[in-house]
């Protein structure tokens, strides 16, 4: 062990896209504490997850993608399209959408990001975050910036929650092949202009990558081949969850040492330590050259894989497993040096584990507690509490994301009460375990004086054979129970539910979405998602168990999920149908999940800070949150069809040969999501556009218009003639005045109309410059139309027949 | 070669925007602004496809990407 590490060492850890933008993630903060306190003095951190979304969502870079999507997409000649198949219709969509957006989302896009951080007033009274009717469009402007930036790098696609491209996780040779694609992948220009630099001129000894999702995987070797090409005695070493799974496979694929030099597996702490010593250790010594960094010999570090260039060549060796910490000792975090006022967030929510690996670890489909393992582990109370308070004041933030499994019974009465005694003063939400012993009516109530807001609980099913099958070990009493008991005590009551489970019917997926229609207004959210197979999972381990058949892709050299046929029970098609039957259910059901609502789930804590509430401004329960959303959502119902209604100012109309509506639908099929890369795992079926597009058809010609308004930050599709009566209801100046030249029924069919627009935000009663603007609107010249037209007219002949 | 691609690109959308100006500028010289007098509010097709919102609830998940 070395005893004095000093400056002269630099270490890097960075955050690669894409991860969620709210707040930031925990490995690295960790790992940056724990070499501090071992002595690692120059140990700095990026997040370069939030700081791409930053650079993205910028004014600059939306002209940018603007100019990219009409040289790349070509929409004139998408237009001109006897029909669309599934992959011309996604670029028809994108092209359209950036075409009727664009000038708004440029225009906008920097007031949204200043609104949902926060940035924007001096106060909470004033801040247009805690007012929906201000949020939400600016959330959708930041959304929709995120939709031109894709268009511009079409048809890879970035979202707040993702990043896919056209090339699979599943294949090295695609992976590899990513990192040089200039057009498809962002990150390369975003690394050269505004990473690299940085890294170049700090000479980082060692570059740590974390790598927690699928969607890292590729910028992160981007990256890590970019740092190696500029700076060879770096050494590049990377870890996290997602390589936890697969960085055995991923340690194997040729021309994978050209981005990396190794990779850690499970937890960081100790190899990472291992490794800066080893590496140091090593440069010490006399005669030694700058590279050894990527030519060590790397034997003794624990849970480290690593390329042995020693001789020529990259040999992938494999070391034995490191022992983990004691987690009891590992400092609190530091996130010093992070741009904290670049998250997407008005306030800090600062990520803190209590512990690591689940203490229950039995579920059959859960494979999170092998990989973040070894082991279960936790932090005491009293160590909780004492980080806890270090970091309320060192941040000046009073929120706290417990980032955990689950909680054990003993802390979760243990932590409440030293928080409550120590007057942490602050408000948290975790992921929990039904325990009833834990979540008693005395319990809650004592979490929620120790700040609790919003637990999130593994309720996966309603079904108690498929409980039983998952051996959850908890009954429909209880959780409803524990439920009930949590909504009492006015803490929000998340659901984690799945559907497709192994053997699960139609009617046993039915009934889990009762379950939860019944307990709506105890549960706020439902987090729903399909069963997958992993490699790490017991069914994928003894599939006979589960009435499985895996089926391998023999290609898929980094495979980490596995298609399967079941014995009974529904297939993985009709489980990705009755996925959306419950989607839409929610939807009806859940105030969070009714229309535009649905981006408080969405935005990790964002709905948990309404809750939390400020120094200057009260908290809310979920009771008056939800009604608050319903009565927003009930008066934009009620708008009817006034006479002072007038054209919103600063539309924008996009003249379409095909169907928005039509082109949606199309891509929204289950059959055409699975020709692209899953949102969970990262994969995508072989052959299955042309699969979808032989039973799907193509899209037929029609003549209509895509509408956008950027103020609302609402797309509205109307036909040629619903556009022609906004530009007549423009000129006369409002609704009474175009009314009169209208028969009794065609006022009717003219007032119907204007209703729902107005109901949609097209329309409004405001006049030009009266209204409390959410976001500026685009200036407009004199005399212009308000309504003006952003691309070319359909052609004469735009009904053709659909081709077969 | 990218700098290159985004200048035509940037000069192809202003051409875009100008055509767009003259042929709205076109229809307006045709006679003088109507105010609806010559729409047949009975007859058109007024239906109106919402967008409900394009970001599915489905992009989430327990690792809260």
């Amino acid at each position: 062990m070395i005893s004095t590490r000093t400056a002269e060492f630099p270490v890097l850890l960075a955050f690669p896209p894409q991860g969620h933008w709210t707040q930031p993630h925990l490995a690295i903060p960790s790992l940056v504490a724990w070499l501090r306190a071992q002595g690692y003095a120059n140990v700095q951190q990026m997040d370069l997850s939030v700081e791409a979304f930053d650079h993205f969502l910028s004014r600059r870079y939306l002209e940018r993608a603007r100019a990219m999507v009409a040289e790349r997409l070509q929409l004139g000649r998408l237009q001109d399209a006897a029909s669309l198949g599934l992959g011309d219709a996604r670029a028809w969509r994108a092209a359209v959408e950036a075409a009727a957006s664009a000038d708004a989302l440029i225009e906008r896009v920097e007031d949204a990001k200043r609104l949902v951080r926060g940035q924007d007033a001096e106060t909470d009274g004033e801040r247009g975050f805690w007012e929906p009717d201000r949020y939400l469009p600016a959330v959708r402007t930041l959304y929709h910036g995120l939709r031109l930036v894709s268009a511009a790098h079409f048809p890879s696609e970035l979202t707040p929650h993702n990043f896919t491209m056209r090339y699979s996780n599943d294949r090295s040779f695609e992976v590899l092949a990513a990192t040089f694609d200039e057009d498809e992948n962002p990150f390369i220009a975003f690394y050269r202009e505004r990473v690299l630099p940085r890294i170049i001129a700090s000479k980082p000894r060692v570059l740590g990558l974390s790598v927690l999702y699928g969607s890292q995987l590729v910028p992160a070797l981007t990256l890590g081949r970019m740092v190696k090409q500029a700076l060879p005695d770096c050494h590049v070493t990377a870890g996290g969850g997602y390589l936890a799974y697969v960085g055995k496979k991923v340690m194997q694929a040729p021309g994978v040492d050209a981005c990396l030099d190794s990779i850690v597996f499970h937890e960081g702490e100790a190899p990472l330590l291992a490794l800066c010593d080893a590496l140091r250790e090593l440069e010490s010594a006399p005669g030694v050259t700058p590279s050894v960094g990527s030519r060590a010999d790397l034997t003794s570090v624990g849970s480290l894989a690593w390329y042995d260039r020693r001789g020529g060549g990259a040999r992938p060796t494999f070391n034995t497993p490191a022992h983990p910490i004691k987690l009891d000792d590992a400092p609190a975090p530091e996130f010093d040096g992070l741009p904290l006022d670049k998250y997407f967030s008005p306030r800090l929510v600062v990520p803190y584990d209590v512990n690591r690996g689940c203490y229950y670890g039995e579920c059959t489909f859960c494979t999170l507690p092998t990989v973040i393992g070894p082991g279960y582990r936790t932090r005491s109370a009293e160590t909780i509490a004492r980080h806890v308070l270090e970091l309320r004041d060192r941040y000046a933030t009073t929120h706290f994301n417990f980032i955990t499994d689950c909680m054990p019974p003993g802390l979760l009465e243990e932590l409440p009460k030293r928080l409550i005694d120590g007057e942490a003063g602050i408000t948290w939400w975790a992921d929990a375990r039904v325990e009833p012993k834990a979540y008693t009516p005395a319990g809650t109530q004592l979490l929620y004086d120790s700040g609790c807001r919003k637990l999130l609980f593994g309720f996966e099913s309603a079904s108690k054979r498929i409980l039983k099958m998952m051996m959850k070990g908890q009954s429909l009493k209880t959780v409803a129970e524990v439920a009930q008991n949590c909504a009492k005590a006015d803490i929000s009551v998340t659901f984690y539910a799945m559907v497709g489970f192994p053997t699960e019917t139609r009617e046993e997926a039915r009934a889990t979405l009762a379950f939860l229609e019944e307990h709506a207004g105890t549960v706020r959210e439902v987090s729903l998602q399909t069963f997958h197979i992993d490699e790490v999972a017991l069914t994928y381990r003894d599939p006979e168990r589960f009435g499985l058949k895996i089926l391998d892709d023999p290609g898929a050299d980094l495979a980490l999920y596995h298609d399967y046929e079941a014995e009974s029970g529904m297939t993985q098609e009709e489980a990705a149908e009755m996925f959306e039957e419950l989607m839409a259910s929610f939807r009806r059901h859940l105030p969070l999940f009714a229309g535009d609502n649905v981006f408080y789930f969405m935005q990790k804590s964002h709905y948990f800070l309404h809750l939390a509430g400020t120094p200057e401004r009260a908290p809310e329960t979920p009771d008056s949150f939800e009604q608050r959303l319903r009565a927003r959502m009930t008066a934009k119902d009620a708008r009817s069809a006034s006479g002072a209604l007038r054209v919103r100012p600063g539309l924008a109309s996009v003249p379409l040969s095909f169907s928005y509506k039509g082109a949606r639908d199309l891509l929204a099929h289950p059959l055409a999501r699975a020709s692209r890369p899953d949102f969970l795992t990262g994969r995508y079926v072989g052959e299955a556009e042309a699969t979808a597009e032989a039973r799907l058809g193509h899209l037929p010609r029609t003549s209509s218009v895509l509408v956008y308004d950027g103020d609302s930050a609402e797309f509205v599709e109307l036909r040629p003639d619903g556009l022609a009566v906004l530009r007549a209801l423009e000129r006369a100046g409002s609704l009474e005045a175009l009314a009169r030249t209208a028969s009794p029924a065609g006022r009717a069919r003219l007032e119907a109309f204007a209703a729902e627009l107005h109901r949609l935000g097209i329309l409004t009663t405001e006049r030009v410059g009266d209204a409390p603007e959410t976001l500026r609107p685009a200036p407009r010249g004199a005399g212009q139309s308000l309504i003006h037209p952003t691309f070319i007219e359909p052609r004469e002949e735009s009904h053709h027949a659909p081709q077969s | 070669m990218h700098r290159k691609a985004e200048t035509k690109g940037a000069a192809e959308a202003q051409d875009q925007s100008v055509s767009t100006d003259q042929a709205q500028g076109a229809a307006r010289s045709d006679g003088p602004p109507s105010t609806g007098g010559d729409l047949d509010f009975e007859a058109l097709d007024l239906s109106i496809e919402t967008v409900e919102e394009r970001i599915s609830p489905s992009e989430t998940n327990v690792f809260d990407k």
